[in-house]
């Protein structure tokens, strides 16, 4: 293809598309360039020079953020040259770094350190010079400056100013007197603001929530999907000891680029709430009794077989494996399913097309209407009156809801958290919230992300789909699934649109799939 | 900046761009591509009028121009000659470059804080009348000492000349 250029770079051949970066091409290459002020979803100011490298034939070294790859370029970046030259990018940035590592929330995943481990000096020619020194600044409700830290790199600067439209920083002064600087009269505050943590290379722009929380390598991190709205963003669980201590960003191009907002970043303490049903209770005449699954299981599978009217009032959390299977376990019922969707205040990032933290503030609305559940909340609770079972899969139930369940035959909760309200129940069920299964969620546009297992269950809980599925195998004699993969496998003979996808095709981007019932994957 | 108005930090802002000197910016904005381009000389025509460029007058210059007080402030710190703190009525800068200093522009640096009451560098006397900053060469290397107070171009200066200039500055 005539669009396409050769480029070698350290040694490796590769085509790349005409008008890809240097450091794109590298990174094609397997090769990182080293680099600040460059990121994908900014626009590039080359301010840095920590990318330069050598382009053979060319007269001095080049920026490989900015520099567009031209066909048969040989391109070094780990020779002499460019390493001398990354050297002294190096040398200049700690001439005023407090290199106060030990006490800094970025150690351990920051660049600075990291380069300069990697191929920086030993030493310092500086040491008979005093430091730059600025008090630590109050940027906003998340946000801490830290100016000693700083490297100028402005991707903060850029981040508010190009992709949020609201440009409080700026950079002030100039030389080695420069910092950024926030309008006085405003906070950063703006609804995705607290992506500046996770832009900024350093330790210089930090979160209050995770301060001193945890060294970044005591951390484990699970790739899942924000539960805060449809949006469905890519989020990383960070846990420290089984407990999840923060959430971020996972790149992903077609949702969330490499952002959250703020909103879903604060959504996590929920996650690891002690006040847990940890064993399956099951009424024996006055009282309920703490029992194994087995017979748990069989209690739920006779109740659903037999009920002629069932209700399902589920949470919008719930995995799109758990909503199929609870509701395969009342086929041949009449069923009213709904999940709860509490509405919120729309936020969009400006920069990014179709990025917006959503009204509706949960994550899998889409994968429950592709399973035939509602969002007609108050339609479903009035249909309790009379039914013979009502199902409550994890849903965070008002006083009126609680009050109404009276007027159902049967109740099963299969929950989370456990709630004195509901313990009238016939059964109650423990099942693992998201940070505890795996599982998927169908966001607004239809598609399918898959979100991985952060830490333990507590006592004897399962996912719901296990619960559903092992109830209707005792029933009906019907195979269960025995992994969450199997058990999204099966999704496709419920659904149309998830017919003959796997986990394996969902990858880690997820996949999008045709809204209507008929259509296949696409 | 000559007869610019000694005023404090905590003053009620009035706006700057009324009257004549929005006249002035507005004659300004078809000589550039964008509104953002006058930035510099807006930021001018403010210190001009009030003798300094308060944190007001910054949302001021941000509004008129469609910009946001952050990138203005950025841009206004930047530059060493926008006065982000109230001055004396007479902003007085001293060259202090290696040839000037050779001729002994130390000794009438020292002279003029002394005169002015100022007392140190940065400083503005007690009266409000004069500010005395040292300033890198001001372009007249050959005619050490040079002074500039507002906009009047000193040479030659002595020590002994400092008294009988200043008196041209009530
Ligand atoms: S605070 Fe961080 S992101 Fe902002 S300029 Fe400094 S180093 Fe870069
Ligand atoms: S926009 Fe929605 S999905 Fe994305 S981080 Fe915010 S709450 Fe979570
Ligand atoms: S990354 Fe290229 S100059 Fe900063």
């Amino acid at each position: 293809m005539s669009d396409l250029v050769n480029v070698t770079i350290d040694g490796v051949q590769i085509s790349v598309p005409k008008g890809t970066p240097i450091i794109e091409a590298a990174k094609q290459a397997g090769v990182l360039v080293p680099h600040y002020c460059y990121h994908p979803s900014l626009p590039s100011p080359a301010v840095c020079r920590m990318c330069l490298v050598e382009v053979e034939k060319a007269p001095k070294l080049v920026p490989a953020c900015v520099t567009t790859v031209a066909d048969g370029n040989v391109i070094h970046v780990n020779n002499d040259k460019s390493k001398r030259a990354r050297e002294s990018v190096l040398e200049f940035l700690l001439i005023n770094h407090p290199l106060d590592c030990p006490i800094c929330d970025q150690a351990g995943e920051c660049e600075l350190q990291d380069y300069t481990f990697q191929e920086g000096r030993a030493g310092t020619r500086y040491s008979d010079y005093a430091k730059r020194y600025n008090p630590v600044e109050d940027f906003g409700p998340d946000v801490l400056y830290v100016a000693n830290r700083c490297i100028l790199c402005t991707r903060c600067v850029r981040f508010m100013d190009n992709v949020a439209g609201d440009a409080v920083l700026n950079v002030s002064e100039r030389g080695d007197r420069a910092f950024i600087g926030i309008d006085p009269d405003h906070l950063l505050d703006h609804p995705w603001a607290g992506n500046v943590v996770d832009l900024c290379p350093v330790g210089s722009l930090i979160s209050k929530d995770f301060l001193h929380k945890a060294r970044a390598w005591d951390l484990d991190k699970t790739a899942s999907v924000c539960t805060g709205c449809s949006q469905g963003c890519n989020t990383m669980i960070d846990t420290r000891d089984d407990v999840v201590v923060r959430l971020r960003p996972r790149p992903n191009l077609d949702v969330n680029r490499h952002f959250i907002c703020d909103e879903g970043r604060a959504d996590y303490r929920w996650m690891n709430r002690g006040d847990r049903i940890e064993a399956p209770l099951v009424r024996d005449g006055a009282k309920l009794t703490p029992t194994d699954w087995d017979h748990a299981v069989e209690r739920l599978g006779a109740l659903a077989k037999t009920a002629r009217r069932v209700v399902i009032l589920a949470s919008g959390r719930a995995s799109t494996e758990s909503l199929g299977f609870v509701r395969r376990m009342v086929d041949g019922a009449t069923v009213t399913a709904a999940i709860k969707v509490p509405l919120g205040p729309e936020a969009p990032l400006a920069g990014v097309p179709n990025l917006a933290l959503r009204k509706e503030r949960v994550p899998n609305l889409a994968g429950a209407g592709l399973l035939g559940y509602g969002a007609e909340w108050p339609a479903a609770v009035a249909a309790v009156k009379g039914a013979d079972l009502v199902v409550v899969l994890d849903a965070v139930l008002d006083d009126a809801d609680v009050a109404a369940l009276a007027g159902a035959a049967a109740v099963v909760v299969i929950g989370t958290v456990d709630d004195d309200r509901l313990a009238g129940a016939t059964l109650i069920l423990p099942s693992t919230n998201v940070a505890e299964e795996n599982g998927t969620f169908v966001n607004r546009d239809h598609r399918v992300q898959r979100y991985f297992q952060a830490k333990p269950a507590p006592g004897l809980a399962r996912p719901a789909w296990w619960i559903a599925a092992e109830a209707t195998h005792a029933a009906r004699g019907l195979a269960a699934p025995a992994t969450a993969a199997e058990a999204f496998a099966a999704l496709g003979a419920m659904v149309p649109a998830l017919a003959g996808l796997s986990y394996a095709d969902l990858g880690h981007t997820g996949r999008v799939v045709s809204p209507t019932t008929a259509g296949a994957a696409r | 900046m000559t007869g610019s108005t000694h005023a404090h930090a905590d003053a009620p802002h009035h706006p700057v761009f009324v009257g004549k000197v929005r006249e002035q910016l507005d004659a300004l904005f078809p000589k550039y591509p964008t509104k953002q381009a006058c930035l510099l000389p807006a930021l001018w025509m403010v210190q001009e009028a009030r003798g300094w460029i308060s944190p007001a007058a910054i949302a001021e210059v941000a509004e008129v121009l469609g910009l946001t007080p952050a990138y203005v402030r950025g841009v206004a710190t930047f530059y060493t000659m926008y006065h982000l703190h109230p001055v004396g009525r007479h902003f007085i800068q001293v060259c202090g470059t290696s040839p000037c200093h050779l001729c002994g522009s130390d000794e009438v640096l020292k002279a003029i804080l002394g005169a002015t009451g100022c007392g140190e560098l940065g400083a503005t006397s007690a009266d409000g009348r004069f500010t005395v900053v040292e300033v890198e060469c001001l372009g007249a290397c050959g005619f050490a000492t040079p002074v500039l107070i507002d906009d009047d171009f000193h040479d030659s200066v002595t020590p002994e000349r400092v008294a009988g200039i200043l008196a041209r500055y009530p």
